[in-house]
């Protein structure tokens, strides 16, 4: 508690006191009560979806994240966000770093280049600071397994056609060390949290499978690394946008890992690469006093878990979410579906998993400084994997959240 | 006496309340809520008298754009003001008038003399969420107040055309159109139409909604 107050501190010291001209900070901190539902959440090592499973009511450290961005030249941008969190692997660690060049254009055409640590541009839920959600404290599926374990190290041209009517954007990037980007859809499934990770952390495998593979207990795989052979990942986005902030984004993305390729952890074990690949698809806007957002995501990812046998799993996803604004009071209701179906030789290792969530939660900005926000995450889901260790296949999981999130 | 002519079917679906005293127009711009509409240009189809040209002013204060939207006449010019604390870099992509100015805090740019008619969008290419808008015309022209009105004294009688537009009305369409006439005397209760305009894109600083 004295470690959590002492970084909260010394977060806001930081911030207060590089505050300066053509640089911008900002910075949140998250605590919160949490009546968490019984299944052991994947975090622990569990099945469960929510990020918090203990069956318990307990206050918890939601989060903390500061950003800074400096304007070095008008047309040179830095900006880097870190975040603690003491969820999953504790610790600090980098959300995003990156410069970009933007040079300002008289026509038309605008094009810019960045180059660093990026999100991978998916979401349309996250746009806050510590790519949290103005919406809900938990992200849909889609967006949670994006901030878990896809991040370009590499660069992203922005091309823009701007017009009266509207503005056409295309988006190409090519990255490296995402090639774990997979790891959990294929050994979790699904999960509905706002637990992001960044370089310097690290996610967690259930420990059935890890205990099952013969592995130590637990078992935590390093993000963000190459495997095999030096090779470019790629995605490629066209959005369009028009005035009333209505957006429509189509990417794919492929990470062009060798699924053949494996390489040694500290401690010996043995980690493999997923070639992992998607279509996504999102549209926002807003109707009268409505923000509607609708995500969804079609993929699969594939790797060599024995020496002569692939993995295969499919995945899909899609939420449509809805967003009152009413002054100071931001109330927002998601339904989201979920799905995957891994196939192989072997049958053991097929699995699938198919499940529901509902999200709703009540924002109040009484100050600009301050958010509370009650939610509660529903998740009905069906997974053939819990069976195979003696758990019900069917879980229905129920979280509760009340969150004082501070923002400077 | 006043008559009413709808020239375009979009004014049956929102529009303008307006009231003819006299030599007077007052044209009234409310929204979907019956809340007055302000930084709607009104225009009337009578030249705008032969004057000196003018120098207006733009300011940038806590990265926005004061005014939102300012009237303007061919031959009149444009200075833009840096009043905030950081780096600004104004431009305009318009066919009509396209510049760029880096402005350092307290700086000021250069005059740009616009000589066409039409809508020019400005911005800062450091904060995208910056914009304003600088309509040009030939036209007698007023901008609505906080209040919702403008008002132009001293017509003649006549039949005249009368144009609105907004920035946050439906882009690429024509603006409002009506005709009306103007009495040598008397008046007429307002009509009031609610115009329909797209959310503000001129978003503040928020870190629930980072614009990087």
């Amino acid at each position: 508690m004295k470690y959590r107050l002492c970084s909260i501190v010394a977060v806001w010291g930081v911030a207060m006191s590089l505050h300066a001209q053509d640089t911008d900070l900002h910075a949140y901190a998250d605590e919160r009560l949490v009546a968490a539902p019984d299944d052991a959440s994947w975090t622990r090592g569990g099945f469960g979806k929510a990020r918090y499973g203990d069956g318990k009511t307990h206050f918890h450290f939601g989060g903390g994240a500061v950003l800074a961005a400096a304007q070095i030249t008008p047309e040179l941008l830095a900006l880097g966000q870190v975040q603690y969190q003491t969820s999953g692997h504790s610790g600090f660690s980098v959300l995003e770093a990156w410069l970009r060049y933007r040079p300002v254009s008289t026509t038309p055409w605008r094009w810019s280049l960045r180059a660093g640590v990026l999100f991978a541009p998916v979401s349309m839920e996250n746009d806050g600071i510590g790519w949290t959600s103005p919406w809900t404290l938990s992200s849909s599926a889609i967006n949670s397994w994006t901030g878990e374990e896809l991040r370009a190290l590499g660069s992203e041209f922005l091309l823009e056609r701007r017009g009266e009517v509207n503005t056409w954007e295309l988006r190409a990037s090519l990255f490296r060390r995402d090639d774990l980007a997979g790891t959990l859809l294929a050994t979790r499934g699904w999960a509905i949290g706002d637990l992001i990770a960044g370089i310097g952390s690290r996610l967690r495998e259930p420990d059935a499978e890890v205990s099952a593979d013969g592995d130590r207990l637990p078992g935590y795989y390093d993000l963000f690394r190459s495997i095999g052979r030096a090779h470019w990942g790629d995605y490629v986005a066209i959005g369009w946008r028009a005035p009333g902030d209505t957006r429509v984004s189509l990417m794919h993305y492929d990470n062009r890992a060798d699924p053949s390729a494996s390489a040694f952890y500290a401690g010996g074990d043995r980690e493999y690469a997923w070639r992992t690949r998607f279509w996504s698809a999102g549209a926002r806007t807003d109707i009268a006093a409505v923000t509607w957002i609708a995500q969804v995501m079609d993929g699969d990812t594939r790797s060599g878990l024995t020496v002569d046998q692939f993995l295969r799993t499919r995945y899909r996803a899609a939420f449509v979410l809805a967003g009152w604004n009413l002054g100071a009071w931001r109330p927002a209701l998601r339904i989201e579906h979920f799905s995957t179906r891994t196939s192989s030789d072997d049958p053991d290792w097929r699995q699938a998993e198919h499940g529901n969530a509902v999200t709703a939660a009540l924002n109040w900005r009484p100050r600009d400084y301050l958010r509370l926000t009650a939610e509660v995450l529903h998740i009905d889901s069906t997974a053939t994997l819990r069976a195979e260790y003696g758990l019900p296949a069917h879980q229905v999981d129920t979280q509760v959240q009340l969150s004082m999130r501070v923002l400077y | 006496m006043r008559r009413w002519v709808s020239r375009l079917p979009c004014l049956l679906l929102c529009g303008a309340a307006m009231a003819v005293h006299a030599g007077t127009l007052t044209v009234t711009a409310i929204d979907s809520h019956g809340l007055p509409v302000g930084d709607a240009v009104v225009t009337i189809d009578r030249a705008n008298p032969l004057a000196a040209a003018n120098t207006h002013y733009i300011d940038q204060k806590g990265e926005t754009f004061i005014p939102y939207v300012e009237v303007m006449h061919p031959g009149d010019s444009v200075v833009f003001r840096n009043s905030d604390h950081t780096r600004h870099h104004v431009y305009s992509f318009s066919p009509i008038g396209a510049f760029q100015f880096i402005l350092s805090p307290g700086e000021s740019s250069a005059p740009v003399v616009l000589d066409r008619s039409g809508i020019i969008a400005v911005g800062c290419n450091i904060h995208d969420h910056m914009i304003a808008y600088l309509v040009v015309t030939a036209d007698q022209a007023q901008l609505t107040t906080g209040q919702g009105q403008a008002r132009f004294d001293g017509l003649p009688a006549g039949r005249y055309t009368v144009k609105l537009w907004h920035p946050q009305l439906a882009p690429g369409r024509p603006p409002m159109s009506a005709t009306v006439d103007v009495p040598a005397e008397g008046a007429a209760p307002a009509l009031p139409i609610a115009l329909r305009l797209l959310p503000d894109p001129r978003s503040v600083v928020d870190r629930e909604h980072l614009d990087y």
